[in-house]
């Protein structure tokens, strides 16, 4: 049996990390793997296109409504070919500390779920910013064994992807790949590789911008679940492949603020 | 699922505490404090006079904002240099524990030579025992205690929280403090019923060092029958057994057996100093079995822990050093409930029996006999 694969996808709020998630976790239970995906934004949406648009209870709901949670079916549900689907969710937006939701969702998980051990595969879908300690906690308890980092070719996504570079070299993280997820911006393609080669990585895939992305969500679906003949469900499919298969993780080098706005003039 | 209990309003004790204590017992020298500098403040001076030196990394508003990784990394090398110590603790708080530091990592960037437990704990658990536990687990992993050990404590801290939900300070939304009844008040009933030739079981059931002072209760009373002459009519009950526990435990009871040596005779022993919250089983046998015609009982110590089928129709005189648990107690159906204040920073540093207000109070009621 090959190591569990225990992956974070990082990128600037909004870029695509969630439907990138949720995507390639479906393609890779298409496969046969055992896959669980981690849902760490208090937004809890990193689920819900596997689940056919239902949002689960998440393990911060039930300790807010002061259950004592026992055996992991309270917060573990099945979604799209058994993919297993968490969400820690958080406090309401501005009240008390979303960082520490994240610690003690993280904490009650591993000590409930026999069934993490158990898979190939485990996504941790993070927010956007790691604003916080708690934010790093999957990585910092152990949880995360590499990192990838999603952008576009735009300046203000990969000036996020260029400082959680930096943030991952102090947490000691791995980058395992640079994912494009197209803004349909010009030479997009050729900067984002340009990017990740300047890192001491590689792009791992281009995520072209298509219109059925954002219908299969409206739906509650993920493309590989309601358009898995289209040209984007085998890019995912691909992907994951390449996920599943990567064995060469780099500590990757941030660039000068100069040399990234020259990339992306 | 299951619903959480119910809230309740008194202060009770912290775990960050407890883990102090416990890495106290586990002879830790040196404990850090990872967090804010007045935090535990009592009780870290209470434990230096128990030999055990608790230092904190006295983290202030920008140590919140930026996090303490640094300032920990340096408190152990500091703590190393100045110190060398044997066995060394860190322990979270509240504050680190809220903005996520981890304390494995700065003792993995320090790479001291003595043994570090961690224990990532916070004051925010119901139970207090939490902090005990997370310390024997850290204790556990660094190989300190071994799992049968770890198991048997895990047991005694769950039967503790037990009784204190059921008949302690955990029992009520809240609990109005007391002293309790007067100490000569009660010295009088008991050296009545002494002089009436009745029967009396004196139970000491205490936990760990408090028994220090507690069983100046079971030393005061033997003396005051013998010199009315009735000290047949008198059984001891102690858990003062010197093989079981940790270390330092052991070395408690057997301090304690070597104080009273010829002046009293232990007839019954009830387990260890660390098993109050389960004593009360043994108790309730042994009285079933020799003792059912006993007129009262003087209890030291943990008296709520003793089951009160055990105790039918004899009068029970308790003394606890809790003052909120004097009405569970008179609830419970004690007559009569000492509290004997401020005990505990009496009994910490200590190698001999240490005077009780009730050992003394008997005492003097017997002179003046
Ligand atoms: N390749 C794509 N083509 C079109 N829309 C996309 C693509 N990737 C993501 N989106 C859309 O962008 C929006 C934000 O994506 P999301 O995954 O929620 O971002 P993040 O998790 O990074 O905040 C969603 O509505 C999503 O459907
Ligand atoms: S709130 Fe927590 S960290 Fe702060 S002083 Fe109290 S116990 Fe210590
Ligand atoms: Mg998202």
């Amino acid at each position: 049996m090959n190591p569990q694969k225990r992956i974070a996808i990082y990128g600037k709020g909004g870029i695509g990390k969630s439907s990138t998630a949720s995507n390639v976790a479906a393609a890779c239970a298409d496969e046969g793997y055992n896959v669980m995906i981690i849902g760490c934004d208090p937004k809890s949406d990193s689920s819900i296109t596997l689940l056919g648009g239902k949002r689960i209870p998440t393990i911060l709901d039930l300790l807010r409504e002061g259950m004592e949670i026992e055996k992991e079916d309270d917060v573990v549900f099945e979604g799209y070919k058994g993919v297993k689907c968490v969400e820690v969710g958080g406090p309401e937006p501005g009240i008390g500390c979303a960082g520490r939701g994240i610690i003690v969702a993280i904490q009650k998980l591993k000590k409930i779920s026999e069934s993490m051990k158990k898979m190939d595969l485990i996504i941790y879908d993070v927010p956007g910013d790691i604003v916080c300690g708690g934010f790093v906690a999957p990585i910092r308890k152990g949880l995360v064994n590499e990192a990838y980092v999603l952008t576009s070719g735009e300046y203000m996504p990969l000036y996020a992807a260029n400082n959680i570079c930096k943030g991952l070299s102090r947490i000691n993280t791995k980058l395992s790949g640079v994912i494009c997820n197209s803004r349909s911006v010009s030479r997009e393609e050729e900067i984002v590789s340009k990017f990740a080669n300047e890192i001491g990585s590689e792009l791992v895939a281009f995520i072209p911008k298509e219109q059925i992305v954002q219908d299969c969500e409206r739906d509650g679906y993920s493309v590989l679940e309601k358009a898995g003949d289209t040209d984007i469900a085998e890019v995912y499919r691909s992907l994951a492949r390449n996920i599943m298969a990567s064995d060469c993780a780099v500590d990757p080098r941030a660039l000068t603020d100069e040399r990234l706005r020259e990339l992306t003039r | 699922m299951q619903q959480k209990n119910l809230s309740i309003m008194h202060p009770r004790p912290s775990s960050i505490v407890a883990a102090l204590y416990t890495l106290r017992d586990l002879n830790v020298e040196v404990a850090i404090l990872h967090g804010p500098p007045g935090c535990s403040f009592k009780h870290a001076r209470l434990l230096e006079e128990d030999g055990i030196r608790v230092v904190t990394t006295a983290l202030d508003e920008n140590g919140f904002v930026f996090g303490g990784h640094d300032r920990l990394v340096d408190m152990l090398q500091k703590v190393e240099e100045r110190f060398s110590p044997k066995r060394i603790g860190v322990v979270g708080t509240c504050v680190s524990m809220i903005i996520g530091e981890e304390l494995h990592e700065a003792v993995m960037e320090a790479n001291l030579d003595a043994p570090v437990i961690e224990v990532e704990v916070h004051a925010g658990y119901n139970d207090n025992t939490k902090g005990v536990l997370f310390a024997l687990e850290s204790a556990l992993d660094v190989g300190i205690i071994d799992r049968q050990e770890f198991e048997r404590q895990q047991h005694l801290l769950s039967e503790a929280t037990n009784v204190e939900k059921k008949y302690g300070a955990a029992s009520k939304e809240y609990l109005e403090p007391s002293r309790g009844d007067v100490k000569y008040t009660v010295a009088k009933r008991v050296i009545e019923m002494l002089k009436a030739g009745k029967k009396g079981i004196c139970i000491l059931n205490a936990k760990k060092e408090t028994a220090y002072m507690f069983a100046d209760i079971t030393v005061a009373l033997q003396e005051v029958a013998k010199k009315l002459g009735v000290e047949d009519n008198i059984v001891n009950f102690a858990n003062l057994d010197t093989g079981l526990g940790l270390p330092r435990v052991r070395q408690h009871a057997e301090h304690i057996l070597a104080d009273m040596h010829d002046n009293v005779k232990i007839d019954e022993i009830i387990g260890g100093l660390d098993e109050y919250p389960i004593a009360g089983q043994q108790v309730r046998q042994l009285i079933e079995s020799n003792y059912r015609d006993f007129d009262f009982a003087v209890i030291a110590g943990v008296p709520h822990a003793i089951p009160m089928e055990a105790l039918e129709g004899m009068e029970l005189i308790s003394i606890t050093n809790g003052p909120r648990q004097v009405h569970p107690l008179k609830d419970m159906g004690h007559e009569h409930v000492l509290v004997e204040i401020d005990l505990h920073p009496k009994t910490l540093g200590v190698t001999n029996i240490v005077e009780s207000e009730f050992g003394a109070t008997l005492r003097q009621l017997a002179r003046e006999e």
